[in-house]
C-alpha cells in the first residue's frame, strides 16, 4: 500500500535518530532552515544526554546568537544551557549532555590535507602557494562539502564526541559532496593532466595521435586559448600533486565508509515549495543509490492546516454576504483569511505528498511556519520538540 | 489536528531596539491612523515609470538567496517583457529544467526555442559553450570527443579557476551581441536566471578573475568585452529579489552593496510573496471584541459552518496575520532605506494551486506597479495595486496611500 508510507513516517520523529546516531548530516536545497535544523537537532541531542557538536558552513551571527554565543568559532565551543534555560522538568535529570558548535573553516582543513599527504614540506608549501591550488578549492563544485566531511571524519576519528551534527552548504545542487571525492581524484587522475606533468608533454602519442591530433598542435592551442601561463601554473600544481593521489583516494574512501555506517544518518531538510521538494527527492534517491542511510525529512515552514475549515467557494461567499460595516468587514476579512490559509496548507500538503509519493521513510517531520525567525534557545527548543516528537500539543509548551 | 494548535508564543525579540531605526514604518498612513506624524518619508526612491524603464537593460539578471522564489520572479519579468512587446530570451544556467517544469514544456537546452509567443528558452551549459567557442574561434570540430575522452572538459567546467562562470556569462555575451538580418538585436530582453545572491558577485567578476589569470591572447580580450557588457547600465541590470523576512532581507542589502561595489547596475528590489492585507487594524480590533463565537455566528449567518475549533483557529491566524504585516512592513521600510532602491512586490498568491497562469498574473502586478496596463492583476485576490503604484511602493501592503493633505 504505497499511498501510506507516508502516514507510517509522519507517525515517526527523529527522536530515535537524535538518541542513537553517532553522526547526523543535514542537506537539502538553500534557504531551507537547514542550519537551524541542525542546531536543533544538536539541542536535542544534548537534551537526550549525549556530548554533541554541531558543525555548520552558514556564518549566520544569528543562528550563533540563538546558542548565546557571538560568534562560531573554527574550534569547537560549548553552548551554555543551564543558564538558557534549555532543560527543563520532563528532561530526564543527572545526565545532561552538552551542546557545542563549530564553523568549519575550509581553507584550512584543505590546507591540512595537504600537509598531510604531501611527500614533504616544500612541494607541500609549493602547492598551496600555487595560484590553481588557491581557487581551486573554491571552484571545484563540491569542495567545500567535502572538506566538511573531511573534519567530519576528523573529529569522529578524535571519538571525543557521542552525536556529531553537520550541516551541509546551500550549494546548487545538494548532491555535489557525493560526487567531490570522485571528482578530486578523477580531476587529479585525468589524463590531460598527466600530460601536462611530463615534461616536453610527450606522453599524447598514443591516442591523441590516433585521432590525427598531435599532442603538441593541442597543448599549442590550449597554450593559445588559455595563455602559457595558465598551463605552466597547472604543470607545476600536478608535479607537486604527484604521490598524493594514494592518500587522497584512501581518505575519500574513509570518508564515505564512514558515511555508509548505520549509525550515521542523513536528515533531508526541506519547505513545502516545489523547487526544494524535488532536491529532497533526488536527493533521497541518491542516498539509497549510494548506500547511505537517511532519519527522515523535515519539512520546515508548513502553514496551519484548516482541512477542518469549510471549502474556498464557501468561505468566500459567506465573507461577501458580510454587511458592509466594521463588524461585517471584520468578519469578512477572517473568513478570506482562512480561505487562503486553508488553499495554502493543502496546495503544500499536496505538493508535499507528490514530492514523497511512494518513498519509504523512517521518519517524516512537519514543523509549522513560526511567527518570527530563530532568535534564542527557547524558540531552537520549540524547532527540537517539534523535531522529536510526535506529539503536536508539544509545540504548545 | 487544526483545533488543537497553538502558535508557539512569539519570542521575544532582544536585538530589536538596536536594529535599523524602523519609525518611519511605524508613521506609515493607516497603521496607526490617530498618529499626526508626517506620513511619507521624503525623497524615496522613484519606480520606474513604464517598461522602457524597468526594463530599460538588454540583460536582466535575477538572483536572491537561495528559496525566495527567482525563478518564478525571473519568469514573470520575462512574461512581463514579452507583454511589452519585447522579443524575450528567458535563461537558464544551473541547468536545474525549473523553467521547462514551470512552464511545463519539454525540458530545455542549449538550442534557443520559441515556446510561448514572443517569448524563447535556453539552458546554457558551460560545456556545450566550450564546444561551441572552440568551433567557432578555432574550427575546432573534433575537439568535444578529445575533451570528453581526456578529462578535460572536466578540468574546463568544474576546477578551473572562473572558468565556468565565465563560459556562462560568456555565452550571455554572445547571445546579447548577436544581430538579427535587419541589424536590431536578436533579443529586445535577456533575462538570466542566476545564480543565489552568495555567489552573484563571483559569478559577474568571472572575466575580471580570468584576465588576471591569463594575461594575454583572445580569451583576455573577450573578458574584458563582457566585462563592459556587465558594467554598462544599458546593457546590464541586475534584479534582487527577496522575501520580506529577515535573513532573506540582510541579504539583500548585503547584496546590492557588493553589486554596486563591482560596478553592476540594480533595478528595483522585487519583494516576492508579499501577503496582501486581509484586516485593518480596526478590523482586527473588531475582531478582538467579536471572538470566536462571534465569527462562528456570523459566519453561520452567511451560510458557512465553522466548528468552534475552527473559528478559534480563524482568529489565532488573524493575529499572527496582523503580526505577519506589522513584520513585513517594517522590513519593506527596511530594505528602501537600506537599498535606496524602489521596492517592487509580487502578492502571495492564495489559490488552491500554482501555475503557469500564476506568473501572468505575476506579470501583470509588475506592470501596474510601474504604470503599465496589467488588467489581470486584480484577480490576485487582494491585490491592491494603489497600494503599490508609482510614488507609493513605500506603503504597507493593502493599505490605501495616503489621503492627499495628509503628508
Amino acid at each position: 500500500m504505497a499511498r501510506d508510507h507516508l502516514a507510517s513516517a509522519r507517525g515517526h520523529a527523529l527522536d530515535g535518530a537524535v538518541e542513537h546516531a553517532s553522526i547526523l548530516v543535514t542537506t537539502g536545497a538553500g534557504g531551507v532552515g537547514k542550519t537551524t535544523t541542525a542546531a536543533a537537532l544538536g539541542l536535542a541531542g544534548a537534551r537526550a544526554g549525549r556530548r554533541t557538536l554541531v558543525m555548520t558552513i552558514d556564518p549566520a551571527r544569528r543562528l550563533a546568537q540563538s546558542m548565546g554565543l557571538d560568534t562560531l568559532a573554527s574550534e569547537p565551543q560549548q553552548v551554555d544551557l543551564g543558564s538558557m534555560g534549555a532543560f527543563d522538568g520532563d528532561d530526564e535529570a543527572g545526565e545532561a549532555g552538552e551542546l557545542w558548535a563549530m564553523m568549519l573553516d575550509m581553507e584550512s582543513t584543505f590546507d591540512q590535507l595537504i600537509d598531510r599527504h604531501a611527500s614533504d614540506r616544500k612541494s607541500a608549501e609549493t602547492i598551496k602557494n600555487n595560484r590553481i591550488y588557491q581557487t581551486l578549492s573554491s571552484t571545484l563544485s563540491g569542495t567545500q562539502e567535502y572538506m566538511a566531511m573531511e573534519k567530519l571524519h576528523e573529529l569522529h576519528e578524535d571519538g571525543s564526541w557521542d552525536l556529531l551534527i553537520i550541516d551541509t552548504p546551500p550549494t546548487r545542487s545538494a548532491l555535489d559532496f557525493l560526487d567531490a571525492p570522485k571528482r578530486m581524484t578523477s580531476f587529479l587522475e585525468g589524463r590531460l593532466l598527466s600530460l601536462l606533468m611530463r615534461p616536453g608533454m610527450a606522453a599524447g602519442k598514443g591516442y591523441l595521435r590516433a585521432v590525427g591530433f598531435g599532442a603538441t598542435g593541442f597543448m599549442k592551442i590550449a597554450g593559445k586559448v588559455t595563455g602559457m601561463e595558465l598551463l605552466n601554473d597547472l604543470g607545476e600544481f600536478f608535479r607537486n600533486f604527484e604521490g598524493m593521489y594514494a592518500g587522497f583516494k584512501e581518505r575519500a574512501d574513509a570518508v564515505l565508509r564512514l558515511l555508509q555506517r548505520p549509525d550515521s544518518l542523513f536528515v533531508v531538510v526541506t519547505t513545502p515549495q516545489p523547487p526544494p521538494l524535488r532536491e529532497a527527492h533526488f536527493f533521497l534517491e541518491r542516498l539509497e543509490q549510494e548506500g547511505l542511510h537517511t532519519a527522515g525529512v523535515v519539512v520546515n515552514r508548513l502553514s496551519v492546516d484548516c482541512d477542518a475549515a469549510p471549502p474556498d467557494e464557501v468561505l468566500r461567499d459567506a465573507a461577501k454576504a458580510q454587511p458592509d460595516d466594521l463588524e461585517g468587514r471584520a468578519v469578512a476579512g477572517v473568513l478570506r483569511l482562512l480561505a487562503d490559509v486553508r488553499n495554502l496548507a493543502a496546495r503544500e500538503r499536496r505538493d508535499v505528498e507528490a514530492a514523497l509519493f511512494g518513498m519509504r521513510l523512517p521518519a517524516l517531520v512537519e514543523v509549522p511556519l513560526l511567527r518570527s525567525d530563530v532568535h534564542d534557545l527557547t524558540t531552537l527548543r520549540h524547532i527540537a520538540d517539534a523535531l522529536t516528537s510526535t506529539d503536536p500539543a508539544r509545540l504548545a509548551s | 489536528m487544526a483545533g488543537g494548535y497553538r502558535w508557539p508564543p512569539r519570542p521575544p525579540n532582544p536585538g530589536r531596539a538596536a536594529r535599523w531605526p524602523v519609525a518611519t514604518a511605524r508613521t506609515y498612513a493607516g497603521r496607526m491612523p490617530a498618529d499626526p506624524v508626517p506620513a511619507v518619508p521624503a525623497a524615496l526612491p522613484a519606480v520606474p515609470d513604464g517598461f522602457d524603464e524597468l526594463l530599460s537593460a538588454n540583460v536582466a539578471i535575477v538572483t536572491g538567496k537561495g528559496g525566495v522564489g527567482k525563478t518564478t520572479v525571473a519568469a514573470s519579468l520575462a512574461l512581463a517583457g514579452v507583454a511589452s512587446g519585447r522579443r524575450t530570451l528567458l535563461v537558464e544556467v544551473e541547468g536545474r529544467q525549473s523553467f521547462s517544469r514551470t512552464f511545463g514544456t519539454q525540458p530545455w537546452d542549449y538550442d534557443e526555442r520559441e515556446f510561448r509567443p514572443g517569448l524563447w528558452g535556453v539552458s546554457i551549459d558551460p560545456a556545450d559553450s566550450v564546444y561551441e567557442y572552440l568551433e567557432l574561434f578555432y574550427g575546432l570540430k573534433r575537439v568535444q570527443w578529445l575533451m570528453e575522452k581526456s578529462n578535460a572538459i572536466d578540468f574546463v567546467t568544474t576546477a578551473a579557476p572562473g572558468l565556468r562562470d565565465l563560459l556562462l556569462i560568456g555565452k550571455v555575451y554572445e547571445i546579447e551581441a548577436r544581430k538579427r538580418a535587419d541589424g536590431r538585436r536578436m533579443y529586445d530582453l535577456i533575462v538570466v536566471d542566476a545564480p543565489p545572491t552568495g555567489r552573484i558577485v563571483p559569478f559577474l567578476q568571472s572575466p575580471e578573475g580570468v584576465t588576471e589569470i591569463v594575461r594575454v591572447g583572445p580569451i583576455k580580450r573577450q573578458s574584458a568585452q563582457i566585462g563592459e557588457m556587465l558594467s554598462n547600465p544599458r546593457r546590464t541590470q541586475a534584479f534582487l529579489v527577496t522575501l520580506l523576512e529577515e535573513m532573506p532581507v540582510q541579504e539583500t542589502v548585503e547584496g546590492v552593496a557588493a553589486l554596486s561595489a563591482a560596478g553592476i547596475a540594480t533595478g528595483p528590489v522585487i519583494a516576492n510573496q508579499v501577503v496582501m492585507s486581509r484586516l485593518t487594524a480596526d478590523e482586527a480590533g473588531m475582531l478582538d471584541k467579536l471572538g470566536a463565537t462571534g465569527v462562528q455566528e456570523r459566519a453561520a449567518a452567511a451560510g458557512a459552518t465553522l466548528a468552534p475549533e475552527v473559528a478559534a483557529l480563524a482568529v489565532d491566524l488573524s493575529e499572527a496575520h496582523r503580526e505577519r504585516l506589522e513584520l513585513q512592513a517594517d522590513l519593506q521600510a527596511q530594505v528602501v532605506e537600506r537599498t535606496g532602491l524602489p521596492l517592487l512586490a509580487l502578492p502571495q498568491l492564495t489559490g488552491a494551486t500554482f501555475g503557469t497562469d500564476d506568473l501572468t498574473i505575476l506579470a501583470d502586478c509588475l506592470a501596474v506597479q510601474v504604470g503599465e496596463r496589467g488588467p489581470r492583476a486584480r484577480e490576485a485576490t487582494g491585490f491592491e495595486p494603489a497600494a503599490w503604484s508609482r510614488g507609493a511602493a513605500h506603503l504597507p501592503v493593502g493599505q490605501a496611500p495616503p489621503p492627499e493633505g495628509d503628508a
